[in-house]
C-alpha cells in the first residue's frame, strides 16, 4: 500500500500518514457495505408503517376540545368529517352536532320477563351506528342467566341454540348504562368522555388517545376499543351521523353505546327499542311524569345491576308480575 | 489473525447479518400473523323493525291479500256457523279453517269461536260483555279479558310504542296485540336468534368449551 494510492484526495504523505492508513478503497467500500445494509435493516424493519394509512389530518390535530369549539370552528370540524367520510365512504352524510334538549333526562328500562334472548337489538345497533363489523364491535352482549341467580359469572354470551328462549334460562341484554355517576369519565386522563346534560356520557372520538383507562373502569363492560381500523362495508353505511354519535371512528379509539344520540336528541326511540320484536325494551324522559319509564319506575320494581358499587345506572331492569 | 483479518470478518459478518435482517423484516418473517376469522355478514331478518306477525289491521293497511278476513265470502249472511267440540271438548276446525292453529291459553281451551267473534255478524268481533269492534281492531277485544295486560299495554309499557318518544316531534305507533300474538295461538313464538358475537381467539375457544370469557 503507497502513500499515493491513498483515497483521501490530498497528495502527498501529509493527508494519509502511512501508519494510519486505514481509510483505503476497501475498507471504505466495506464499511459502506455494513453501513447501507444497517440502513437498509432499520427501513425494513418499520415497513409496517406502510399500512398505517389512516392518519389524522393536521386540521384534526390542531382541533380544540368538544366544549371549547365555537359554532364556527364546529361547522369546521363537521365539514371536515363529512369529507372524510365522503372519501371513505363514497356518500354525503347528513352529519350534525346534536345538543341535549332542555328539561330532558334520558332512562332506560328492560323487561326480563319480555326478553327472548334473540339478539336482534345486537344486530340492529351495530348496522344503525356504524360499528365495526370486522374485526367486529358490538355494545350489547346478551347475556343467557340460569333462572334463579344474577351471577353474571353464570351469564353465557355465546349461546347459539336452534331457537331462543330456551326453557330454565332468562336473557340480560347489557349495555352502557349511562350511569350518573360514572367511574369511566372519572379516570379519563384527558376529558374525551364526559357526562351530557340528559345523561348520556359521550365520547369525543377526536380527542380519545386510546388508554383504555374508562375500559378497565366500567364495571358493565360497556366499552370497545377499536384494535384496528374499522370496517364497515360501504353499502351499509348509515350516512345519518352526529358528532358525538355514530360518525365513523379511527383505530386506536374508545367506543360505546350513547342511547342513538343520532335518533334520540331527535325525539325517536333509540335503534335498539325499535328492533325489538316482544317489546321488552323502554326509553324515554324520566322528567316527565307522564313518560313510559315514568310510569315503570313508578309501578314496576325494578332494579340495577351491581347497584353497590355505587354507579347510580339510568339503565333499569325489571320483571313483570 | 491479525487484527486487519479479524476486522474484515466482522464486517462482512455485519453486511451479511445485516443484509439478512433487511430481507427478513421485507418478507415480514416473524411477524405475528394476525388470525382473523371471516365474519360473515349479519342476515338483514335480525335488523329489520318488522313485528312477528301480520295483524289483520296491518294487512289491510299495506293492502295485503284481505281475503281471508272477507267471512261472507263462504259463509251465509243471517246463519250462524254451529260450532263443532269434540269428546275432550275442544273444538273440531272444518277443513277451510284447518289452518287455524287453536291453543289460547294454558289449556288451549279459550276455542269458543264466539267468545271473540260475533255469531250474528262474523266480520266483527265482540266481547263476552257486548261490545262490538271491527276485525281490524281488536286490542280492545284481547283487554276484555286481559286487564292487566292491557292496562300496560295503554300506557305503552306491554308490547312496543315504535316512533317518536316526543310526542311533540312526531307520532307513535302502537303495535296492536295481534302484531305479537296470534289471537288463536297467542304465546309468542319461539324465534332463531341472531349469529353470537364472534371469538376473539377461536382456537382457545373450541379448547375452553365455548366459554371463552373476553
Ligand atoms: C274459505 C271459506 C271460508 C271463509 C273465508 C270463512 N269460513 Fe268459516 N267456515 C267455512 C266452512 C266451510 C265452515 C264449516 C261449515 C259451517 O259450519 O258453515 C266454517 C265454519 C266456521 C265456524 C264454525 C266452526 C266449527 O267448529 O265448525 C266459525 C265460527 C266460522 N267458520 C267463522 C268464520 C269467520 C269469523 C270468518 C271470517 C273471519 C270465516 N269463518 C271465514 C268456510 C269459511
Ligand atoms: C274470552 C276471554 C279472552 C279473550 C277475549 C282473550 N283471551 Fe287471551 N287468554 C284467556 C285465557 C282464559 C287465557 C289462559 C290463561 C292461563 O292459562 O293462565 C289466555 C291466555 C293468553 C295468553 C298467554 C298464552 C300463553 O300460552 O302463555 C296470551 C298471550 C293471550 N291470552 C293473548 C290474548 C290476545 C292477544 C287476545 C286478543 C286477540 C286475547 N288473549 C283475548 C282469555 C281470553
Ligand atoms: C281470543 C279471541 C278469538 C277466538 C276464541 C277466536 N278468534 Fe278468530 N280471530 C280473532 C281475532 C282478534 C282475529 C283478527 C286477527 C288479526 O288481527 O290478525 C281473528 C281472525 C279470524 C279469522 C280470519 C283471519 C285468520 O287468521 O285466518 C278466522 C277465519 C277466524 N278468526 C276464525 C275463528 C274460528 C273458526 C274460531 C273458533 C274455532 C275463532 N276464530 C276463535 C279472535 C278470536
Ligand atoms: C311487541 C309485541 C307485543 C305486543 C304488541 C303485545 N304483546 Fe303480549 N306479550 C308479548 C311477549 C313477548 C310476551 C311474553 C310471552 C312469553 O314469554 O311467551 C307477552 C305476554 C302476554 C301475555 C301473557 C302474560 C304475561 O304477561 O306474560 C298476555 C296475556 C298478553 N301478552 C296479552 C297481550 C295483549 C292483550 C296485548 C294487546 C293489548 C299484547 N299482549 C300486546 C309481546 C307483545
Amino acid at each position: 500500500m503507497s502513500d499515493h494510492n491513498c483515497n483521501c484526495g490530498g497528495n502527498g504523505s501529509r493527508h494519509c500518514a502511512p501508519g494510519n492508513g486505514k481509510m483505503d478503497r476497501r475498507s471504505f467500500l466495506r464499511k459502506s457495505t455494513v453501513l447501507a445494509s444497517g440502513i437498509a435493516a432499520i427501513a425494513a424493519s418499520l415497513a409496517p408503517l406502510r399500512e398505517l394509512t389512516d392518519l389524522g389530518s393536521v386540521d384534526e390535530f390542531l382541533q380544540k376540545h368538544y366544549k371549547e369549539l365555537s359554532p364556527a370552528e364546529m361547522e369546521k370540524a363537521l365539514e371536515r368529517i363529512r369529507k372524510e367520510v365522503e372519501r371513505q365512504y363514497g356518500i354525503r352524510p347528513h352529519l350534525r352536532d346534536l345538543k341535549p334538549m332542555d328539561g330532558v333526562e334520558f332512562v332506560y328500562c328492560l323487561n326480563l320477563t319480555r326478553c327472548i334472548g334473540c339478539r336482534k337489538c345486537v344486530h340492529a345497533c351495530v348496522a344503525e351506528n356504524n360499528q365495526s363489523r370486522s374485526p367486529e364491535i358490538q355494545y350489547i352482549r346478551v347475556l343467557k342467566m340460569p333462572n334463579g341467580t344474577f351471577d353474571m359469572e353464570k351469564g353465557d354470551h355465546n349461546y347459539a341454540p336452534e331457537t331462543v328462549p330456551e326453557k330454565g334460562f332468562f336473557y340480560m341484554p347489557v349495555q352502557c348504562h349511562q350511569c350518573k355517576n360514572p367511574p369511566c369519565v372519572k379516570v379519563c386522563p384527558v376529558d374525551a368522555t364526559w357526562q351530557e346534560a340528559d345523561g348520556i356520557t359521550v365520547i369525543d372520538y377526536d380527542w380519545c388517545i386510546g388508554c383504555r383507562y374508562c375500559e378497565a373502569a366500567c364495571p358493565y363492560f360497556a366499552r370497545r376499543f377499536n384494535f384496528a381500523t374499522p370496517s364497515v362495508p360501504k353499502e351499509q353505511i348509515n350516512s345519518d351521523m352526529a358528532y358525538l354519535g355514530n360518525r365513523p371512528r379511527h383505530k386506536g379509539v374508545m367506543e360505546k353505546c350513547h342511547f342513538c344520540i343520532q335518533r334520540t336528541r331527535e325525539g325517536k326511540y333509540p335503534a335498539c327499542l325499535e328492533v325489538c320484536p316482544t317489546g321488552a325494551r323502554k326509553f324515554g324522559n324520566i322528567l316527565d311524569p307522564d313518560s313510559e319509564v315514568s310510569y315503570i319506575l313508578k309501578n314496576k320494581r325494578v332494579f340495577v345491576l351491581k347497584e353497590e358499587v355505587g354507579t347510580l345506572p339510568r339503565f333499569f331492569y325489571y320483571f313483570d308480575v | 489473525m491479525n487484527a486487519d483479518a479479524k476486522k474484515s470478518l466482522v464486517l462482512n459478518g455485519s453486511a451479511i447479518v445485516f443484509v439478512a435482517l433487511a430481507g427478513a423484516f421485507l418478507l415480514d418473517l416473524w411477524g405475528r400473523p394476525v388470525a382473523t376469522v371471516p365474519i360473515v355478514p349479519v342476515a338483514p331478518d335480525f335488523t329489520n323493525t318488522a313485528t312477528v306477525r301480520l295483524s289483520a289491521a296491518e294487512l289491510v293497511r299495506t293492502g295485503g291479500d284481505a281475503s281471508g278476513l272477507d267471512c261472507y265470502v263462504c259463509h251465509e249472511k243471517g246463519k250462524t256457523p254451529v260450532i263443532h267440540f269434540g269428546t275432550n271438548n275442544l273444538v273440531i276446525l272444518p277443513k277451510e279453517h284447518e289452518d287455524l292453529v287453536m291453543r289460547h291459553g294454558r289449556n288451549d281451551r279459550n276455542d269458543n269461536c264466539y267468545n271473540c267473534h260475533d255469531a250474528d255478524n262474523l266480520d266483527m268481533l265482540k266481547t263476552r260483555d257486548g261490545h262490538k269492534s271491527k276485525i281490524t281492531e281488536s286490542s280492545r277485544l284481547c283487554g276484555s279479558c286481559h286487564g292487566p295486560t292491557y292496562r300496560d299495554w295503554e300506557v305503552g309499557i306491554h308490547g312496543r310504542t315504535s316512533g317518536f318518544w316526543d310526542r311533540q316531534r312526531g307520532a307513535m305507533v302502537r303495535q296492536d296485540c295481534t302484531s305479537c300474538h296470534d289471537p288463536h295461538s297467542p304465546a309468542f313464538p319461539a324465534m332463531k336468534p341472531g349469529p353470537r358475537p364472534n371469538q376473539l381467539h377461536p382456537e382457545k375457544d373450541v379448547a375452553e368449551n365455548g366459554k371463552e370469557t373476553h
